[in-house]
Order: C-alpha cells, then structure tokens, then sequence
C-alpha cells in the first residue's frame, strides 16, 4: 500500500536549492491512501524560532503532514531535508532521535498512574529499588511551575482522569525534557479555557524563542492570528498558500481555507408563520428554574448562554431524556405528556445532540442503519422493515444532505465529523418532525461543512420547521437565529431579536450574575424577560 | 431510485469477481470460520475416515450440537444486545422438569397427561418466564447482566430440583409421543446414497434446530426489533435518544434466550427420557463460546445468527472428531476454554485492525 523510499536512492534534483535558513525543508510530500490523495506536491519550510500555523478544514491533509513528520506514515513521494541532510523517519522514535516531536491530539498516556510518573515515565528518579517519590513530585511541579500549569494539570490525577487537553500537556512536558528542535501541535486548545490558552501559547512563544520550530495545527483563526508568524493553508492535500500572519485576515484566511467568504454563509429567510409549534411553560428540574419559550413554526431560535447555563439540559428535557419536576410541553397547541424519547418523537421533535459519537450515532453500525433508527416503526409492516422502502428513503436524504458516503452500508464510524452529524440530521429529517433542536450542530466539523448545516438550517426552516438552535458560537446564533433566547444559570435572563443583535448584547444577558431576591425565588428577572412562569 | 443510491453503485469497484461477490455474501468474517471448519474435517478424516458416516453425521454430530445450538442462538441475540444471559444451563433444567412434569401429570388437573405439545409448550414458556425474570432483573433493578445471570444461574439450579418430586427426576420413557422429540426420525425414505452405512434419515432434534435458526435469522435480520437490538448494543444511549424503547427490547431479548434455553432442556428431557434437574447443567459455557467463536463483539452490536450457527458446527466437530479419535474428555474440556479465548482474542485482533484502518481513513479523509 505505501511505497517506502529507499534514502540511498538519489533525489530527484530539485528546483529550488536547498534554503540555509529552513531547518526542515519538506519538498514534493505525495501520500495516497485508497480512494484519497491525501497529500500532493506539498512543499514547506519550517524554520528555527518561528511559529508556523497549519490551517485547512478536515481532510485538508494537515494531520497526515503531521503523521509523516512523526513517522507514523511513509510518503509517497517527496523529500524531508534537517539541515541540509535527506532523513526519513521510519517510526516516532527516530523523528525523536531527530528532535522532531510531535504533540498528537489523543497522545497516549498510562492510565493507571498519575501525572508525575506519566510525565517522567521511562526515566522514574530512583532512591535504591524505589521510586524517590519525593524528587519526583519536585521535579514535576518545579516544571509545572515555570510554564504556569500547575493548575491545568494537578499531578496527583491518573492517566485515565485527564481531558485530551490535559493529555496534550503532560505529552508537551515529556517533550521539553529532551533537545526538541522541531515542536508540531495538533489542534492543543480544542478544550482549554481563555485562561489556559494564553499560557499555552507563552510556552509556544518562549520555545520559538528559544529557536525551536514550531508547527501549530488549529481550526480556531482567532488564535492563529494572535500566534503564528507566518500561516500555511492546505485544501483538498495540495498547500494553497503560505504567508505571514499580519498579511492575512480572518476573511482570507476562510477564503483560502474553502475558496469562499464568510458572509456569504449566512443567508436570511424571508419571513416566520404565526404557528407556535412548541411552547414551553415554566420547566422546573434539577437544571431548571422556571423555563419558558415558544418556536414557531419556520422560525430558527437560538440559545446562547455560557456552559453550565443550562442549554442541554433544556434541550434533554424537552426531548424527554433527563426528567422534569413540573412544566408543560405543547406541541402544535396540544400539551404533550413527554416521559421517554420515543414520547417527544411521536409528538414530533427531532434531536440532534450535542456529542454525536456517543449520544447521537450507533458507530459501528451503517449508515442505513443509523438513519432508520427513528423511523423504523413506520417502515415496518407486521415488524418487518420494508428493505426497499427504507433504502429509498434514506438514499433521498443521503442525497439531499450531501452525505459523503462510499455507500449506505459504510459504518457510521468511520466518516468524518461533518458527514457524520449529517446522517443525524438524515435520521431526524426522515422523522418529518415539527420541530428540531439541533444542540451544537457545528461542532468539530469542518468549515465547509458547517456552511452547508447552516445553509440547510434556513432550507428546513423555509420549509416551515421549528428549529431550537444551541450553540456556543455566537456568530453561527446570530447569524442564523430570527429570536435568540439567552440563558444563564437555568434561567432564561433575555430575548432578543436576530437581526441587529451584537455579541456584546447576548454576553452581558449571559453573564449576568446575581440575580435579586426576587428572581431566585421565581420572579421574572424584568420586564424584557420573556413570558416567565412564576409558580 | 434515487441518485444518491445510483452513485454508491456506481462507485462501487467494477472488478468485483465472482468470488469476491460470493465472500461477500457470505461475510468476510463467516469465511474464515468455514475455513477452519474444512481444515478440521480434513484433519479429522485423515486420522478417522469413520467420521464421514452416516451413523456419525447424523447420530453423534447432528445431534450433539443441538441443544448447545439451542442455546446459543438465543445467546446471540442478548449478546449483540449488549447482555449476557449465563442462566440458560439452568433455565433448560427447569424446563426439562416442568415439561416432563406437564406431559406425565398433565397440568393442574384440567389438561389430561401423555400430550406431547403440552410438554413442548410447558417448557418453552418456563424458559421465557425464567428469561423474562432475568430481564427484568437487568432492566429494573439496573443489576450487570453478569451478575444478574450469575445469580439466577445458581437460583434456578436450585429452583430446578424444588419444583421436581422429591427432588428426584421424572421419567418420560412411558410417553412415546414426547420422546420421539429427541428420538424420531424423519425422511428415513428419502433415496439418499450410502456413507459407511444405510441413510436412516435426519433426526428430528436437528429439524428443530434448523427451524429455530432460521426464525433467529428472519428476526435479527429482517425485523424492527433485530434492528433496535444492534443499535442497543452498538450505543445504548443513542438508541434510546433515537427512540427505541430500550427496557421493552431488553425484556423480549433475555425473554427469546429464555425460550431457546427452555425448548433445549425439553429436548433434553425428551432425548434422555428424564426430567432431570442436572440435565442443562454446563451448557452455558459452551452456548458463549459458540458466539463469541462466531465473531460477536463482547460490548454488543456485532454478531450474527450465521456465524453462530458456524461456530457452533465448528465447536460440536471438535469434539466428535476428538471422541472418534480418542482424546479424553478432560482434554476436551481444556480445548473448550482455550478455544473461547482464542476466539476473543481474534476477535479484539481484528477490531484493533479495524480500529486502525478507520484513524488512518480519518486523517486522510
């Protein structure tokens, strides 16, 4: 399947002589895998005290870079020179002996010991036969202490405790202890705080002071922009560009990313009907404190609000997931006794939830599968699934989502993020519900990809859908939702209009904080919180 | 049909040979099982040509491997569910006494004794009563399916020798009707070439088998409810979220396996014309074995009927061959356990393998 090139066969000659100035040259990287040309003619420079950012959506090829770099994969094709020498590294322990290190996004870690040994794993100081706890503990913590971690990552928590994020650290600690020349990150900030990611991006800059490389992998263009030097942008395997960050914009960098603008994401509908498709009356849970909204039908409603605000939970409880103590639920004008999923599916709504690989999708099943689930009793005659019925019906919205699928037998599993959350929405869809909420559909999926979610938001909303939109984005809520309702400590603090609304507005309702004596008792917060039930 | 279907064909590699179509057809996984199976049957008629006979075929094999088949079809179905019933030897010693008790004494003195479906019916919703009490154990009190099994394993170990006389076996030999179950014979006519011996037909044990299979089939493959059993397994949580009833499902799961292992101890009874509490006792081991040799996934969602029905072929000419040739008992014993966790360890070998094609395929598309 992979070609692996003899080093003592000689280069092809290369038109560009070799730069005194890059560390690592990468020239011609070629890596094809069944199906996909993963890479193509990719050539790069990664310079010594300087941070290089990786940019392009999923399946742009900047991991399988990064896999290369690590040793993971052969290339094709194409050459990496360190220092004017042609190396190629067979596996992670020689990119390592090079001092090419690279931080991957689920970094393996030892479940059943704690920080310190993870971090020091290999090289444990010793006191005779015993671990010299003691010293060990020092030297962590001293290093935690410099590069200002020692709250991210308590040391005393085990392997099988730590968050990705948290997994990424430990994995960057074990690499400072050895001579690293070239640092690779793959998307580190996924889920750190603002916190957090300003000493992450300390350490970055105090290591490419240092002069170590530095290659940073990252989805968030914000942060690019404050970090990198200079930006390099992948689509569809090839490098579209390379330039210095304080050249680019944001606008340019999505431009470059997906071949298109921003703005033009977004469209607006035209107008919403009268019809109240769900309305919500003073939900009271262990999340809740009196919740009340309406969605109307043809009408997309966002709810921002800060994690922990209560959202999902809303979400759940609505759909009949997690359990109310009081409330009423009316959907289409008729109150709904929703105790079970399948109560709120009868009644017509649809969810998409918010971690879609353990709550949304069966993965090792198909796609056909996948699809059906929340249909099946209806494409049942006597208990038998009408085979050619259900294919028919889930091939139409395979179709119309753009699902990229080799074929409706594919395990769910193993499409990309974006493609999977389409098949959920394929499923919900295929429902014909009255109302579907949709918890952060765009999350970890690509750019082009989540264009097209918000593009079909306003298609089924057109088509006179209720959409309950929850996202932690601001610009997606406000760029899609007609009413957004704001959130905060299981309440809704406010109502806003769509159109014309700032981020400044939605975050002062979501921070909101100290509610009076009369709000914690139930009162509505003020007169422009919406219709709150005071029981 | 629609385009998005029309492109999947389309897309689909054209060299697609005749073998690769028949592989597929038969499930990649499935091949190498009927591989190790004509490895075996070589093996085993090079050192013991009086395996291809007849007599052995159809007395010694087709039989042995029924009621362990029994079982583990029902098994199969709570497995790809997600459970685990470790009860069924247990459950088949009920049924076996209660049937035997139903077609020597009638039932409640309102249906008269010596009918032979009484007793077929008896047992088999013995066994679902019992299944039915197991799932509800897991659905209601939230017990691990191991340990809820575990324990009613012991309780209707127990409950098997309470409800029999005197704690004693009761026999069947005078119901001819009723032992024909485990004893008959038929298309003894049938014009069917000599192997080392006269065709003496297909015994009726096995017809049951068969039947069994194929519904177990039909269900798993064809209905809602074989659906919600692998998205339950696959992901209980997105099942429910998908609107499957996750507790009824569960509950006619383990109430199915319940059946299988009911209808396993009347054969039981009628095969060795006693209602005896020890009859089923041992047969879950095996039952488990058979499908997890068949490639289920231990966490549910994988599996199929087929493969178990191969595996337990498989597992039934291991010990024929091993009886013809004259390896003790208690080495078939050790050949069983290892075999379970070579078929496990295969199993988890080959998701690794998959799980490794699916991240290179994420980082590169």
């Amino acid at each position: 399947m992979t070609t692996t090139r003899d080093p003592e066969v000689p280069a092809p000659p290369l038109a560009e002589s070799p730069a005194p100035s890059g560390i690592l040259e990468i020239r011609g990287i070629g890596k094809a895998f069944p199906n996909v040309q993963a890479l193509q003619d990719v050539s790069l420079d990664v310079r010594p005290g300087e941070i290089l950012a990786l940019m392009g959506e999923n399946g742009a090829g900047k991991s399988t870079l990064l896999k290369i770099l690590n040793g993971d994969y052969q290339p094709d094709e194409g050459t990496l020179t360190l220092d004017g020498e042609r190396v190629s590294f067979a596996g992670p322990r020689e990119a390592r002996n090079y001092g090419v290190r690279v931080i991957q996004q689920e970094p393996e870690i030892i479940p059943g010991v704690d920080v310190t040994e993870n971090i020091y794993a290999g090289e444990l100081p010793r006191r005779g036969l015993f671990v010299d706890r003691n010293r060990l503990n020092e030297l962590v913590r001293s290093d935690l202490r410099k590069y200002g971690f020692e709250t991210v990552l308590p040391v005393g928590l085990m392997g099988d405790e730590l968050s990705s994020a948290q997994r990424q650290l430990v994995e960057i600690m074990r690499a400072l202890k050895s001579n690293i020349r070239i640092l690779a990150l793959d998307e580190p900030t996924s889920s750190l705080t603002d916190d957090e990611v300003d000493r992450l991006f300390d350490l970055v800059r105090r290591l490419r002071d240092d002069g170590v490389a530095i290659m940073y992998v990252s989805h968030r263009i914000k942060e690019i922009l404050r970090l990198a030097d200079r930006v390099a942008v992948l689509r569809d395997g090839r490098l579209v560009d390379v330039r210095p960050s304080e050249e680019l914009t944001e606008g340019e960098i999505v431009r470059l990313m997906v071949g298109r603008e921003l703005r033009d994401v977004f469209k607006r509908r035209e107008s919403t009907s009268e019809d109240v498709v769900l309305r919500v009356e003073g939900i009271r849970s262990n999340w809740h404190r009196g919740v009340s909204f309406e969605v109307r039908a043809g009408e997309v409603v966002g709810f921002a609000g800060l994690i922990g605000a209560g959202r999902t939970e809303l979400a759940k409880v609505v759909f009949g997931e997690l359990p109310r103590d009081s409330g009423r639920i009316f959907v289409g004008g008729r109150e709904v006794d929703i105790r079970q999923p399948w109560d709120a599916i009868r009644a017509g709504i649809g969810f998409a939830p918010e971690d879609r690989k353990r709550e949304g999708l069966v993965l090792i099943r198909s796609v056909l599968e996948n699809a059906s689930l929340a249909i099946l009793r209806r494409l049942s005659r006597f208990h038998f699934v009408q085979q050619r019925l259900e294919r028919e019906v889930v091939a139409g919205f395979v179709d119309r989502l753009r699902v990229r699928t080799p074929s409706l037998e594919q395990e769910v599993g193993k499409l990309s993020g974006g493609n999977q959350q389409k098949v959920v929405l394929a499923r919900w869809l295929a429902a014909r519900p009255k109302l579907l909420i949709l918890d952060e559909p765009t999350r970890g999926i690509d750019v082009g990809a989540k264009a097209e979610i918000y593009r079909l938001v306003d298609e089924l909303a057109n088509e006179g859908l209720g959409i309950m939109f929850i996202s932690s984005e601001l610009p997606e809520i406000l760029g899609l939702a007609d009413r957004i309702y704001v959130m905060q400590s299981g309440r809704i603090t406010g109502e806003l209009p769509g159109p014309g609304t700032t981020e400044e507005q939605v975050l002062a309702l979501a921070m909101a904080e100290h509610l009076t004596v009369a709000e914690a008792a139930g009162e509505p917060a003020d007169p422009a919180t919406v219709e709150e039930h005071a029981e | 049909m629609s385009e998005a279907q029309a492109t999947s064909e389309a897309e689909r590699p054209r060299r697609d040979g005749v073998i690769r179509r028949v592989i597929n057809a038969i499930g990649l996984d499935n091949v190498s099982l009927i591989f190790a199976l004509a490895i075996l049957i070589v093996v085993i008629v090079s050192r013991q040509p009086l395996f291809l006979t007849w007599q052995n075929l159809m007395n010694s094999l087709a039989q042995s491997i029924v009621i362990v088949g029994l079982m583990a079809i029902g098994q199969t179905i709570v497995i790809v569910g997600g459970g685990l019933d470790i009860s069924v030897g247990s459950t088949a010693s009920v049924a076996s006494v209660t049937s035997a008790i139903a077609v020597v004494f009638g039932v409640a003195g309102i249906l008269p004794p010596g009918i032979m479906q009484l007793g077929l019916l008896v047992g088999i919703l013995t066994g679902m009563t019992l299944g039915l009490i197991n799932g509800l154990v897991v659905t209601v009190l939230r017990v691990n399916p191991i340990i809820a099994t575990l324990g009613t394993l012991a309780a209707y170990a127990g409950l098997a020798f309470l409800i029999a006389p005197d704690g004693r076996p009761v026999g069947v030999i005078t119901q001819p009707d009723f032992t024909w179950l485990g004893t008959g014979r038929i298309l003894a006519d049938l014009p069917v070439p000599r192997l080392g011996g006269p065709w003496t037909g297909i015994p009726v044990l096995f017809v049951i088998l068969v039947i069994v299979a194929i519904l177990a089939h039909i269900l798993m493959r064809y209905t809602d409810f074989g659906r919600s059993v692998y998205a339950i397994g696959g992901n209980a949580t997105a099942a429910r979220l998908g609107g499957i009833n996750l507790r009824r499902s569960r509950l006619v799961m383990y109430s199915i396996s319940g059946m299988c292992a009911g209808l396993a101890g009347v054969l039981l009874t009628a095969r060795t014309t006693s209602g005896n509490p020890i009859n089923g006792v041992g047969f879950e081991l095996q039952a488990i074995t058979a499908v997890f040799l068949g490639g289920a996934a231990t966490t549910g969602g994988k599996g199929t009927i087929i493969a178990t029905v191969l595996a337990f072929i498989l597992v039934g000419t291991l010990n024929n061959g091993m009886n013809l040739i004259g390896i003790g008992t208690f080495y078939q014993r050790v050949a069983l356990g290892l075999l379970l966790i070579g078929a496990v360890a295969i199993t988890q070998w080959r998701q690794q393998r998959a799980e490794r094609a699916r991240t290179r395929l994420a980082s590169a598309g």
